[in-house]
């Protein structure tokens, strides 16, 4: 279970509203299952044209992405800056926090990880551990219904995501 | 020696090892001897202006090298290196 509280899950679906038609990324940390800290990371592909920058994703998204603009690969996937999200884990730790989610907002599609989203997070395990970071959840922000946007959040072990409970947590009057 | 771990997407670089050795006393030198026996590695991991790749972040044991001194980071045998892309992913289709 992962609980939001209302501010920060409100910040998610702004920052993905502000960010739309491009993907937002970002973390979420705290204690045990409560989410208490955000930190909006930059999705960096847009200002990536050197194709180098691109490694990262599965032959299949790459094939697509190739196709397009910087600012078009933005709208269909994310790339976290390197250097915002050492420095939101440094700043975890130093908080005695954990933590607890990868979130990204799909601006057209559901709130449902993609191949590729399955594919990347996999990768990530393989140095989690050993960089002494806990297993993190993967929230989805979609924008599908702009209307109504639904956040999901998953647990992704062994190329498989499964869906977790997902609490907006009121906050103390 | 200095342990390097590779990511999948740059062991094509390394014919496929997820780990290579490697000499240096610095990160630079040891991305640079790295190169010269993987050609093409140091332009995957290090942008045109020889900065280390937004994606990419590099670690000695378990600290960031951006919190160290970059590329000037000291390394010494029996460091291990990890070079860690930052999380990404996209919508179907």
């Amino acid at each position: 279970m992962l609980s939001i509280p209302s501010d920060i899950w409100q910040d998610m679906i702004e920052h993905a509203r502000a960010l739309d038609p491009h993907e937002c990324c970002g973390i979420l940390a705290g204690t045990d299952d409560h989410v208490t800290m955000q930190y909006r990371i930059t999705n960096i592909l847009a200002r990536m044209h050197d194709e180098a920058d691109l490694a990262h994703f599965d032959q299949a998204k790459l094939s697509d992405l190739k196709n397009l603009t910087p600012e078009e690969r933005a709208d269909v996937a994310f790339q976290m800056d390197a250097q915002e999200m050492s420095l939101a884990q440094k700043d975890i730790r130093q908080k005695g926090m954990t933590l607890k989610a990868f979130y990204h907002s799909h601006t057209f599609s559901p709130a449902r990880p993609s191949l590729t989203d399955v594919t990347i997070a996999m990768e990530f395990e393989n140095y989690r551990e050993r960089l002494n970071i806990p297993e993190p959840y993967h929230v989805i922000i979609s924008l599908e219904d702009k209307e109504r946007p639904v956040i999901r959040a998953y647990r992704i072990q062994e190329s498989q995501a499964t869906e977790i409970p997902v609490q907006r947590r009121s906050l103390p009057v | 020696m200095i342990t390097v771990r590779i990511p999948t997407p740059l062991r094509p670089m390394t014919e496929g090892k997820s780990e290579v050795e490697g000499k240096g006393t610095t990160i630079g030198e040891l991305i640079d001897q790295l190169n010269a026996a993987h050609p093409g590695f140091k332009d995957r991991v290090c942008d045109e202006r020889g900065e280390i790749r937004r994606f990419i972040n590099v670690y000695l044991n378990e600290e960031d090298i951006r919190f160290l001194t970059g590329k000037d980071t000291p390394v010494k045998d029996g460091d291990e290196v990890s070079i860690v892309p930052a999380i990404a992913g996209g919508t179907h289709g």
